[in-house]
């Protein structure tokens, strides 16, 4: 027991000073906050992401190892909403850093920054689903929010790390003019959507709806996390026709045999959209937002 | 708070940002700003970043890296104000200047839920040995539990969480105690009444079990409310590469129904620290993939019992979780495998008494609101030194091994929500018979979304 306990100190000593060490240890919830927090952050920030894209940010597995990157962080960015209420505060808890607790200056809710959309008007209750109670938290589909919480998280970076302000508004400034010509071309390629009627499968397009003009008549889920029944979706049927629905936009997490079927009735057609950029494998907010487009625009 | 380094023909105050106009700050950087473009829907109540206080230090400082006598300086000058203060504020959580109206009063309200296990079994036996507190043991209608969790922030340092327990005829407080937030050093302490960290199923409550009934060793070693007691606990998060952490607890040693093995319901009084309950563990987590989690524990407790003087008790247990989720896209699969042994050692007059425990148990969440899981039990008479068979004073009945083998289907219609169909033969070598059970349990919950332990 004694060696045991020697050589797991011993260990320890030779491990601590190897690590890394940036300027500014950051944590992003989702991959799309981690991919706009690295621009930004540049070479004074380590940057990593707790939920992957091809997983529903609703449903993260708390495991532990994340605690121990939470452990390590100055700064974890979140989106907020209750998007991460499932998962986020025990691992907050047990990474045992005061620092990036909720009211602490190492914890941006970037849902703070932006204007939220659907927030409940009447007293909410889960019988109307698993419903966010502050509104929705897919805002990262609106690239005009998306410049906004890049300018949270900005700030936020100067605040902790002052010496390097400078660096931190530069890499703001160059992502911000990279987001405004590319933010014109996706607008631009997806011009013939303006004005579209769409089905998504849960409540997630509200905010890339309202970036382009889009309606969402209604959602594949008859409520938040509530799968359809085939009554569901008969109603859903009748209401595309109804009103000439052409297209299904989901994210690829959420099962798409419903939603297939659906389109093939309706005459539609499926998109599935990414869930973020693959940030572990060097891709960023806008190659998620390309591919995204690029599917839009792709089906016939 | 770290100081800003005075940039050439910068602006002498700390950066101050409105989110929708990057512009504000661009004083520090001369090159040509891009302004944000506005949003079609209703802008109004844009947070800014408070300011920090005006005069600054002329000295670079970064992140997480402050000048050890700097630091000394700044407490010197903390420890004047304070003696000097007659009334200090409580170092209120920054308010998050919100887009969102910050709700009324309520928002202060701990988060409270209520999680109800409501059970019909039927047994092939009457005595059908179960001895769990919250166990359906009864022919017909059970009331497991009505299970009220209260939690909150307490202040920037602590928070506290809470288990009431109701039955139809009493209330008990499961869990009650404060955890530190914020302490150096990776550590982390608790402190009131709680589930100790032994195992990985001890500190749990039937909202996450993946059967209607707890597994037999921790009833048959502990008690029926699993170990728990009042008392503190320490724990480390090491700053190995890999998570580490040590877990050390001393509790009670009494109450019949959670630490039978040690005191129990004797009512023997505390002289000493002998007369305590200690729990350590030693718990890892390797993240073979995004898909495939292991974690493996050790712990053992060691407290006093009621067999005579200074007779002792000693459980070592080991614990396994092996878990598969893929990540897929589209994907709601998991597997996932969790084992347990615990081996006893009781010291009684003249001898000493020692047994196994364990269980194994596989769920399949095979569709988003469907999972099956199966768990197979064993556990072993008591031995003496020379492993013969001697009789359990705790026990008396276990005069050979036991098996029990459980199979479950789990419906959740929400997360809120869950159906669940069990059957299990029970095959006591002790007993003529086996005993069948047939179990449909019903658990609600109401209230605030709990966040969940992986």
């Amino acid at each position: 027991m004694r060696q045991c306990l020697a050589i797991v100190f011993v260990a320890t000593a030779m491990l601590a000073p190897t690590r890394a060490h940036a300027d500014l240890k950051v944590i992003a919830t989702t991959a799309d906050l981690a991919s706009v927090a690295a621009e930004i952050g540049g070479k004074h920030a380590s940057v990593i992401t707790l939920a992957l894209p091809t997983q529903d940010p609703h449903f993260v597995d708390a495991r532990p190892h994340l605690a121990l990157d939470l452990a390590r962080a100055d700064l974890l960015i979140a989106v907020g909403l209750e998007l991460e209420v499932g998962w986020l505060p025990t691992l907050q808890t047990g990474s045992r850093n005061g620092k990036v607790l909720k009211g602490a200056r190492g914890y941006l809710d970037c849902s703070q920054l932006i204007d939220v959309l659907d927030v409940p008007r009447e007293r909410v209750d889960r019988s109307m689903g698993d419903i966010h109670p502050g509104g929705n938290p897919h805002y990262m589909f609106d690239p005009r929010r998306v410049a906004k919480v890049a300018a949270g998280i900005a700030a936020r970076m100067a605040e902790l790390d002052p010496g390097n302000t400078a660096a931190y508004q530069a890499g703001l400034q160059h992502f911000l003019g990279k987001l405004e010509s590319a933010r014109k071309r996706w607008e631009q390629a997806l011009a013939s959507l303006r004005g579209q009627k769409v089905v998504s499968y849960h409540r997630s397009l509200t905010y890339f709806a309202d970036w382009l003009g889009l309606t969402v008549s209604t959602q594949i889920e008859p409520k938040p996390g509530i799968p359809p029944s085939p009554r569901d979706l008969a109603n859903i049927l009748s209401l595309m026709k109804a009103q000439g629905v052409k297209l299904v936009l989901q994210e690829e997490w959420y099962p798409a045999n419903a939603s297939q079927m659906l389109a093939e009735h309706a005459g539609a057609r499926v998109v599935r959209l990414p869930g973020g950029p693959d940030y572990d494998h060097g891709k960023n907010y806008f190659d998620f937002m390309d591919t995204l487009v690029a599917r839009l625009r792709s089906a016939p | 708070m770290a100081a800003p380094a005075p940039q050439p023909g910068a602006i002498a105050r700390p950066p101050v940002v409105a989110p929708d106009a990057p512009a504000a700050v661009s004083g520090t950087t001369p090159s040509p700003s891009v302004s944000v473009p506005p949003t079609s829907t209703n802008d109004a109540a844009q947070p800014t970043t408070p300011a920090p206080a005006a005069e600054q230090p002329a000295k670079t400082v970064t992140a997480g890296t402050p000048d050890a006598n700097d630091l000394a300086a700044w407490e010197a000058a903390l420890a004047a104000d304070s003696s000097q203060t007659t009334a200090v504020a409580a170092n209120a959580p920054q308010a998050d200047a919100g887009g969102q109206p910050a709700a009324a009063t309520s928002a202060l309200n701990p988060d409270i839920s209520a999680i109800a296990d409501f059970a019909l079994a039927a047994y092939s036996k009457r005595h059908n040995l179960q001895l769990g507190a919250h166990d359906p043991a009864l022919n017909g209608f059970n009331f497991q539990a009505l299970e009220l969790a209260l939690g909150a922030a307490v202040d920037p340092y602590f928070r506290f969480d809470s288990n009431i327990v109701f039955n139809t005829t009493e209330v008990d407080v499961e869990e009650a105690y404060a955890t530190t937030l914020d302490l150096p050093a990776q550590l982390q302490v608790r402190a009131g009444q709680f589930l100790t960290r032994f195992g990985r199923a001890n500190p749990t409550h039937p909202h996450t079990w993946d059967y209607a009934d707890q597994p037999f060793a921790l009833t048959r070693v502990f008690g029926g409310e699993g170990n728990r007691g009042i008392g503190s606990e320490i724990s480390w998060l090491s700053p190995l590469p890999w998570y580490v952490e040590l877990v050390a607890s001393a509790t009670t040693a009494g109450g019949a129904a959670s630490s039978r093995s040690f005191y129990g319901g004797s009512g023997r009084s505390v002289n000493g620290p002998a007369d305590l309950l200690y729990v350590t563990s030693i718990k890892q987590f390797f993240p073979l993939s995004d898909a495939w989690s292991l974690a493996w524990g050790l712990s053992g407790a060691f407290g006093p019992n009621a067999q005579g003087k200074d007779m002792r008790t000693e459980v070592y247990g080991t614990d396994l979780y092996l878990k598969w989720r893929p990540l897929r896209a589209g994907s709601f699969q998991a597997v996932s495998l969790h084992a347990e042994m615990l081996y006893r050692r009781r010291e009684i007059p003249w001898t000493t008494l020692q047994d196994y425990n364990s269980f194994a148990s596989l769920l399949w969440r095979f569709a988003q609101r469907w999972s099956v899981a199966s768990r197979y039990e064993w556990g072993s008479a008591a031995l003496d030194d020379g492993f013969h068979t001697r009789p359990d004073y705790l026990d008396p009945q276990v005069t050979a091994e036991r098996q029990r083998v459980t199979a479950s289907l789990s419906h959740y219609p929400t997360e809120f929500s869950r159906l669940r169909l069990q059957g299990s033969v029970d095959l006591p070598k002790y007993l003529p018979a086996p005993i069948w059970a047939g179990l449909l349990s019903l658990e609600i919950a109401i209230g605030a979304h709990g966040a969940h332990a992986f």
